[in-house]
């Protein structure tokens, strides 16, 4: 056998995020520990002030296809997804692929609340179309459509774990060959629905978020998307396409705890972690980095340094983790694939992005928290982890190609 | 049938022939006047009656859920005793929750809005912002019953039951759980009852005017709005036959497309090696519209001709995004046989998108 069989390529990576549209305006953005965190200006959320987020100010524009509504969710799906596909080496390249696009907002932002009232009126009054971007399928439809994908186009949503799921399934279905090729990520947008639910939870933290710090006071929402270009390794080759990364591992798991709250001891999350790193054949020792799920809320972040401290027993180091979500907020469905970008982009860099504002971390022997400048580091290894409402968490492991290909 | 093939070894459902554990095997049923939203004259719909849950599973709780939440749980519970399943004695890490949903807890995210439109964005209800997130359904039923395995959720317009299907399946081959908790369904509330009219898509059967058209027919008019939910116990086929447990039917292989030129050669490919003479019935996505069920009648007709049995089980059910699970479980009552026989599963929207599973009887 093929010392490759059985590898996922990173092949491309799109991103458009509160830095600027592209993967590498993204990477530029974390070197220079950039906060994109302001207060909302794109729309009013008629909150009492005006929440603290990560908002993309000027979305570029797209070519319309006729009869195709965009949600703004859509939109930011298909920037990504032309972003990843810029490496394809012919336009045909694609066209036998899928999409996998988690989302958690899909078209919310568009529709307006009054369509509870009366939805009749609501429809004649204008609003027919704005609903057809309400599901959840609809921005991997969109990719589908603008990418020409002859492939399934799936819809993934698992709350805030989501866009880390829609990679580990896309890899899955290449591995079990139904499919030679997919985009995979995840993408959402602010909107007032969401803002308003997770005020009502009183998540939001009304400064800029501090992940991990003692002092942390909740999360700040974010929008954007990322998509990931998958195929196996020997697929790549053979289309002669630029390997990024690649995908060593995954797992998927589930608390079965509490619909909002995580299990506070992390064992869902810890256990998610373990299998990650037992389907990569690595030890906790060899990963150089963990991009965490840190939301800054307080029961997210303490279960997760306990799931850490269970999961990477045995190290002879702390385990390096920050939390990106300093920089451009909870991305919700997209968080998981932009922080899977993350990863990559730090892995290519050199370089372990810090955790902004970081001043009085949780105590924890087994964390090596990054905090201040960014951190010179070559990494093999590294891995991002997702966590939602509903218990589910996502793992993922990423290899720099020139140890494994 | 493989060693490794995904196999059904229990089921349930909650659909307009209520609960049920194991398969449907009632041939008929009538729409059902709408009184949940004031109607502007007679409404009809396919839609699950009212009933208490904690009758059909002692103990559930289940107040302040989306009815999908609801449902999903009830069918959950009756597929895992259906499936004989000790729960108790299995390695629950192993065991995964896979939801296909068209339109995910519609009703809550309705509820939410009203609660917007009523107290504002400041002051909206916290309670059901997270119960109408699509990911609710599959969370509570790894929560209620301790299911610790994968927990997916997806959505893709009129095949998202299929794409449960096989995405349980491809858990199950990649080695990622043991057992997978298949779920696909909708609910059908007033916005999209009245989108659906807003469309001009509705039979005239909806208002009373005339009977529920039969898919594929000359005079079909439309369709006929449904809901419910099927939940199936998948595992491989070893397994099922170490803990001598009865299969309903073998999962051979899924394909989806975007594309209807390639639609065809998808089923070829899901039913490869048998050739389509030797597919037994083809259980169709049919609806009663003119545009999608003559674009399903081509593919099929290119594909076995007029040599194979099909069945439309819209045609009780209604239509709704997540039928597939529903669809596959009322189908295979009508194909159950003595001898190994294959059916496809096809499922289409006429938005374009393609989806074939085929399965095995045991």
């Amino acid at each position: 056998m093929d010392k490759n069989s059985g590898l996922v390529a990173v092949t491309g990576i799109g991103v458009i995020s509160p830095f600027g549209a592209g993967f590498e305006a993204m990477c530029s953005g974390l070197l220079k520990c950039r906060s994109c965190l302001r207060p909302l200006t794109i729309f009013d959320s008629e909150l009492e002030s005006a929440p603290v987020v990560a908002e993309i100010r000027d979305l570029p524009a797209l070519n319309d296809h006729a009869g195709y509504r965009l949600s703004r969710t859509d939109r930011l799906a298909v920037h990504a997804a032309l972003d990843a596909a810029r490496a394809g080496k012919t336009a045909t390249d694609f066209q036998e692929g899928g999409a996998l696009i988690a989302t958690t907002v899909a078209g919310f932002a568009e529709i307006l609340p009054s369509i509870a009232s009366n939805p009749a009126r609501y429809y004649h009054a204008g609003g027919f179309a704005s609903v057809t971007a309400y599901p959840a399928y609809h921005p991997a439809d969109a990719v589908g459509e603008w990418l020409g994908l002859h492939g399934p186009c799936w819809g993934v949503t698992v709350a805030c774990a989501s866009g880390a799921v829609a990679i580990a399934l896309a890899a899955s279905s290449i591995l079990a060959g139904e499919v030679p090729m997919m985009l995979a990520g995840g993408s959402d947008a602010l909107a007032p629905y969401t803002l308003s639910g997770f005020n009502s939870l009183q998540a939001l933290d009304p400064d800029p978020c501090r992940p991990f710090d003692k002092n942390r006071k909740g999360l700040n929402l974010g929008e954007g998307a990322a998509v990931l270009v998958l195929e196996t390794v020997e697929h790549a080759k053979a289309r002669n396409a630029p390997i990024l990364a690649v995908l060593r591992g995954w797992a998927m798991t589930n608390d079965a705890f509490h619909q909002t709250a995580p299990d506070e001891h992390g064992r869902g999350l810890a256990q998610c972690i373990t299998q990650a790193m037992a389907m990569a054949h690595v030890d906790p020792g060899e990963i150089g980095y963990v991009n965490s799920h840190g939301t800054g809320t307080p029961l997210n972040d303490v279960a997760e340094v306990k799931a850490y401290e269970t999961a990477f027993q045995g190290r002879s180091a702390p385990i390096p983790v920050s939390s990106t979500k300093s920089y451009f907020g909870h991305c919700l469905g997209a968080a998981g694939a932009l922080e899977a970008a993350v990863t990559i982009a730090g892995m290519r860099s050199g370089a372990l992005f810090p955790t902004l504002r970081l001043t009085d971390p949780i105590e924890s022997p087994a964390v090596d928290w990054l905090a201040g400048e960014p951190r010179p580091r070559q990494l093999p290894l590294a891995m991002t982890v997702s966590a939602g409402f509903g218990g589910s968490n996502a793992s993922l492991i990423f290899e720099l190609p020139d140890r494994s290909v | 049938m493989s060693l490794d093939q995904p196999s059904i070894t229990g089921i349930g459902s909650v659909s307009p022939f209520g609960p049920l554990r194991g398969l449907i095997s009632s041939k008929e049923m009538e729409p059902r006047t709408v009184t949940a939203w004031p109607t502007d004259g007679v409404r009809r719909a396919f839609l699950v009656e009212p009933f208490r849950p904690a009758d059909i599973i002692p103990g559930l709780k289940t107040r302040r859920l989306d009815r999908l939440s609801v449902w999903c749980l009830v069918a959950a519970g009756l597929a895992i005793q259906d499936a004989k399943l000790d729960l108790e004695a299995e390695d629950r890490s192993r065991i995964a929750v896979v939801l296909g949903t068209g339109f995910g807890c519609i009703e809550l995210t309705e509820s939410f809005f009203q609660s917007i439109a009523t107290n504002g964005y400041a002051k909206s209800d916290p309670i059901i912002f997270p119960e109408g997130l699509s990911n609710a359904p599959a969370s509570h039923v790894a929560r209620i019953f301790g299911l610790r395995g994968p927990n997916i959720t997806l959505s893709h317009k009129g095949v998202s039951g299929e794409g449960a299907l096989m995405q349980a399946a491809s858990l199950l081959r990649t080695a990622q759980a043991d057992v997978v908790i298949t779920l696909a369904g909708d609910t059908l509330t007033r916005t999209m009852y009245e989108w659906f009219e807003a469309a001009g898509v509705l039979s005239s059967a909806c208002f009373g005017q005339r009977p529920v058209p039969v898919p594929f027919a000359h005079d079909r008019d439309g369709f006929v709005p449904g809901e419910g939910v099927a939940v199936v116990v998948m595992e491989s086929a070893d397994r099922a036959a170490k803990r001598d447990a009865r299969v309903y039917a073998g999962l051979r292989s899924g394909h989806a497309t975007s594309n209807q030129k390639a639609a065809p050669n998808l089923v070829r490919k899901t039913i490869a090696p048998s050739s389509p003479r030797e597919v037994k019935t083809v259980i169709a996505s049919a609806n009663g519209s003119h545009s999608h069920d003559q674009v399903e009648r081509g593919i099929l007709q290119e594909v076995f001709g007029a040599g194979v049995a099909v069945v439309a089980p819209k045609a009780i059910l209604g239509e709704f995004d997540g039928s597939g699970v529903l669809r596959l479980i009322t189908a295979l009552s009508q194909t159950e046989s003595k001898e190994r026989s294959l059916s496809v599963l096809f499922g289409t929207c006429a938005t374009g998108v393609f989806a074939a599973v085929s399965f095995e009887s045991p």
